[in-house]
């Protein structure tokens, strides 16, 4: 206690406890949730702050490394993120006590005002956030608000280029966007709030009931205080578990359309838009400037020292109006999302795309070339694109220009090779080929079916599968010896007469080589393969690689390749 | 109620340090919790097998060290993933048809050292180092780090270890 009384001393502050000139009140508490509010936000942005990076090739994944990898990660963010929005919230109904208690009037203008700095700066804090997780809603957000930030008369180019640093969205858009969110708004939030408060002090508060005598502000205040801080975020921690944090959408690719929606504070203003029509670019300038110019000009329009509300009908009518305009915009902006039934299932789609995304960002590592290469770290992708961009024209079962056999799950699997002797020209086998117009063409197989399956058993085995059966193998080769050698071989490298040689059919290296030369001898001959040679076009590595997928294709289904992700 | 009743002024004092406490304690223990995380996490992932520097008679190896870069396939740091990272040096030596390797990191304090005509020098603070990676002169209290070599079909195969600067014992990082 005695170094306590030395401290109050050297720290001068041996004045007198604080009164409170009209009793306490839970109308008071605004100014100190606020200000733990702040708290909030400035100790999870530390903490956030530690691990973020603000370049185009690191930002999402930073922020997903965040979410989905620290211990708690999501818990923080979602604390920052949902706090933010709590500050707004709590902001507005203290700027709604404010002006419904008539405490603009004079002598505290200068607070009033300062007030709604603070709230127009809090609102900037939101947007710069916004943009810093560069996933498709944070880039989209930039692209829409900075466009209309550039459709400003006169300065809209200006203050564009300077937003985003230089002609177009890039790392200077986000290292500018971080400084401003991090270093120029808290400090200029805390130099606005030390005179917002210091001043708001200095005239006591405005008072709610006449006559009282004096109370101390602690503990009776306090407490109060300390209650509304306590629920306050006790609600935002809830909220924020069950929402596990705060979504982050696939990375930022400027070349796939993606449903952006402004943060709420703003939702209103996106529904006046659309109401709008080509009026859109005045209505987003115009609405704010008239809302906000309402609230500046309020001590002046109402300037009489009449505090009653019942006695300023026409004012806060006007206030309630305004107000009232924004919340049922806001929510016509959310029910036209509820009632869009195509919005749902792009929004499903954006969120499968997101979860992959994150998904392999957990798995593999975001390549240092950006975080949209992180969809190329999914197994076989470049196999599987070389395959939808060389293969597929040819050999896809959708395709309207089909030159070939079908090529997709089960492709070489027993029953394909079983349906394929049956009928060598069927749809999904040779039917679109020249060659199956021709004499050359092969002819149905006619065997019992315990024969057929051991010829199938026997080029099943030839693919390297483990699982053939050796007595039926061993059983097909003389059904092969007798029904086949004389259009085909067998052994290795041997040139057959008339159709390819089958040593190795299905294998990877079986298909390195038909794909680098199908006209080979050994394949299909000079003469009867439309298929083109890839020797040159496709390298060996990428050809064994398309091979590798091949092979996989055998044993997969429809499912399997869905869950290789989109290419 | 009256407002200066000692027992409840007592019970407000408590409540509000309380409520303060757990809003306190809500908010600062996840963030330490993340703060702290990378502090006992391995954030950077290198190559977990021996790398290949290439045949051994391709290197031309000698008495004299030969310094080659060591190259991880991949690494894997906090949120990326990098191919072809250069993860430091090595020196090479070969005696009586042995192959030696050198970490050239310096063990006082993690500085790259060179070899300088009969020795390794440390130009940080002038740690001096035999051939044989043995301590000549201070302030580096071991001698430097040597990295197993092994030899596979022809192909020298080195294992990467950063060992903690400073001391006299070596313990992997």
């Amino acid at each position: 206690m005695k170094l306590w009384e030395a401290f109050r001393e050297r720290a001068a502050l041996s004045g007198k406890p604080r009164q409170l000139s009209a009793g306490p009140s839970f109308a008071y508490v605004f100014g100190v949730v606020l200000m733990f509010l702040l708290v909030v936000e400035g100790v999870t942005g530390i903490a956030l702050a530690t691990v973020y990076s603000p370049s185009t090739t690191d930002a999402w994944g930073s922020v997903a490394y965040i979410q989905d990898q620290m211990p708690g990660g999501w818990l923080v963010r979602g604390l920052h993120h949902h706090g933010g929005s709590a500050i707004v919230i709590v902001a507005g109904l203290h700027l709604v006590q404010t002006a419904v208690a008539g405490a603009y009037k004079k002598p505290r203008e200068l607070v009033w005002w300062l007030g709604l700095g603070l709230l127009a700066l809090v609102l900037a804090w939101a947007v710069t956030g916004y943009w810093l997780r560069w996933d498709q809603s944070g880039f989209y957000a930039a692209q829409v608000e900075l466009g209309i930030a550039a459709g400003t008369p006169i300065f809209g180019g200006l203050i564009k280029g300077l937003a985003i640093g230089g002609n177009d969205y890039g790392n200077l858009t986000l290292t500018r966007a971080y400084a401003v969110h991090v270093i120029a708004l808290p400090a200029l939030v805390a130099t606005v709030t030390y005179f917002h408060i210091t001043i708001a002090r200095r005239l006591g508060p405005t008072p709610l009931r006449t006559a009282m005598a004096p109370t101390p502000y602690w503990p009776v205040q306090s407490v109060r205080n300390a209650v509304a801080i306590a629920v306050t975020f006790a609600v935002l921690f809830i909220y924020v578990i069950s929402q596990h944090g705060v979504d982050l959408a696939s990375p930022a690719d400027p070349t796939s359309p993606f449903d952006a929606r402004p943060l709420w504070p703003f939702r209103w203003l996106f529904e006046l838009r659309v109401i709008a029509g080509s009026a859109e670019q005045f209505a987003a300038m115009a609405a704010p400037a008239v809302f906000g110019g309402f609230l500046v000009s309020l001590p002046f329009i109402d300037k009489r020292t009449e505090r009653s509300p019942a006695q300023r009908k026409m004012v806060l009518g006007v206030f309630a109006m305004l107000f009232s305009v924004m919340f049922s915009l806001t929510l016509a902006s959310y029910a036209s999302d509820d009632n869009d039934a195509n919005l749902d299932g792009r929004q499903r789609k954006a969120a499968a795309l997101s979860a992959r995304a994150r998904q392999l960002a957990v798995t593999n590592g975001v390549p240092i070339t950006g975080p949209l290469d992180v969809f190329k770290t999914a197994p076989m992708w470049n196999a599987r694109t070389m395959f939808a961009k060389t293969c597929l024209g040819c050999h896809g079962v959708d395709s309207q220009d089909r030159k070939g056999p079908v090529i997709g799950p089960g492709h070489g699997n027993r029953a394909w090779l079983t349906q394929f002797l049956k009928t060598p020209s069927g749809d999904a086998y040779y039917a679109h080929t020249k060659l199956a117009a021709t004499e050359a063409a092969m002819k149905p197989v006619e065997l019992p079916a315990a024969d057929l399956a051991d010829l199938v058993e026997l080029l099943y085995s030839e693919t390297g599968a483990s699982d053939a059966d050796t007595a039926k193998v061993a059983r097909g080769a003389k059904v092969f010896e007798g029904a086949c050698t004389d259009c085909h071989s067998r052994d290795e490298g041997e040139a057959s007469t008339s159709g390819p040689n089958l040593h190795g059919l299905g294998s990877r290296d079986y298909y390195t080589s038909f794909i680098g030369n199908p006209k080979s001898p050994v394949h299909m001959g000079k003469d009867k393969s439309q298929m083109p040679a890839f020797a040159r076009e496709i390298s060996l590595v990428d050809r064994d690689a398309i091979a590798e997928y091949l092979v996989w294709l055998r044993t997969a289904t429809d499912q399997d390749v869905g869950a290789l992700g989109p290419l | 109620m009256a407002a200066d009743d000692p027992d409840r002024r007592k019970f407000l004092k408590v409540t509000t340090c309380a409520l303060g406490a757990g809003a306190g304690l809500a908010l600062v223990i996840p963030t330490l919790r993340l703060i702290a995380a990378p502090g006992s996490a391995t954030t950077v992932t290198g190559p977990s097998e021996p790398l290949d520097l290439g045949f051994v008679d391709s290197l031309r190896l000698g008495a004299k060290p030969k310094k080659v870069e060591v190259i991880a396939p991949i690494v894997k740091d906090a949120w990326t993933a990098a191919h072809n990272v250069v993860l430091g040096a090595a020196y090479l030596t070969l005696t009586d048809g042995k192959v030696s390797a050198l970490s050239a990191v310096c063990p006082h304090l993690g500085c790259a050292i060179g070899w300088d005509e009969k020795s390794y020098l440390c130009p940080c603070h002038d740690s001096t180092f035999g051939i044989d990676g043995a301590r000549i002169k201070g302030p580096a209290e071991r001698g430097l780090d040597p990295l197993p070599v092994t030899v596979k079909d022809g192909r020298l195969q080195l294992t990467w270890v950063r060992y903690r600067a400073g001391g006299s014992s070596r313990e992997p990082v």
